[in-house]
């Protein structure tokens, strides 16, 4: 069980998607990621994707125009 | 008194209709209808379809001419609708009001939803990439006479067969562009 940390600040998308995709992959089940984001549309399609998967997922707003996505790899 | 306020602020952050027409992203399906009925709005109102980029070419005219410089013998700008456009000047162009429109528009969106933040930019391929797209997508809508929205929404909007030939082309140049995008930023 580790929390692993996905800094994607200043990215657009559809960057910050692919790369929690590919971080998600190498993770073990159990353990939790963290995308950092501030661009919006990737607050909109990375829970979708997560949330369509399966994954349990939370959406917390950090700060103005900032958010982190927390996915736990429940499977 | 200022206390009030900041109370006022934290009761509206948590107001349903607040958090349901300003916070949140309107859905695709909400969204598009808006696009369909404003776009049929433009189309009656101005008596020409949507476009966006085209009104940029039109804004680097009147710059260039500004600074002294004319371009009454550019092809791009020979015809006489063009020629018209140019003489009106910027106050008096539909598309030049609407691309402001858009702009001022995105930002109020924004701001409204606290989702305000000036990004850093990360490297400099970021840089780079932003430059030479922007480039690329400019000069590829100026030969195309349109964009997505100008060639692509309003050319299928308008039921006519070049906006699904720019489809195609999109799609192809979506695939490539992605696979370049994997490649570099990955």
């Amino acid at each position: 069980m580790k929390e692993v940390i996905l800094d994607c600040l200043g990215e657009a998308c559809p960057v910050p998607l692919v790369k929690a995709q590919n971080k998600l992959k190498e993770l073990e089940v159990g353990d939790v990621l963290i995308v950092q984001i501030d661009h919006s549309c990737a607050m909109k399609n990375l829970p979708e994707w997560a949330r369509k998967d399966g994954y349990n997922v939370e959406v917390e707003e950090v700060d103005d125009g900032e958010w982190e996505v927390i996915i736990e790899k429940n499977k | 008194m200022e206390k009030k306020e900041t109370k006022f602020f934290d009761q509206l952050k948590n107001n349903a209709y607040y958090i349901k027409w300003l916070k949140n992203p309107f859905t695709y399906v909400t969204a598009a209808v808006l696009l369909s009925l404003f776009q049929t709005i433009t189309l009656a109102v101005t008596k020409e379809p949507w476009g966006v980029s085209g009104v940029f070419a039109y804004w680097g005219a009147w710059v260039f001419e500004a600074f002294g410089g004319s371009v009454d013998k550019w092809y791009y700008f020979a015809s006489s609708g063009a020629q018209a456009v140019l003489n009106d000047g910027f106050i008096n162009h539909a598309g030049t009001w609407r691309n402001l429109g858009i702009i001022i528009g995105a930002l109020t969106a924004t701001l409204l939803a606290s989702g305000f933040k000036i990004k850093k930019i990360k490297s400099k391929k970021q840089i780079i990439a932003a430059s030479l797209g922007g480039l690329l997508m400019g000069y590829g809508a100026r030969l195309a006479f349109g964009c997505n929205i100008g060639a692509l929404y309003s050319g299928i909007a308008s039921l006519s067969l070049s906006g699904w030939v720019f489809a195609i082309g999109m799609f192809f140049g979506a695939i490539v562009g992605s696979k370049l995008l994997v490649k570099f930023f990955m």
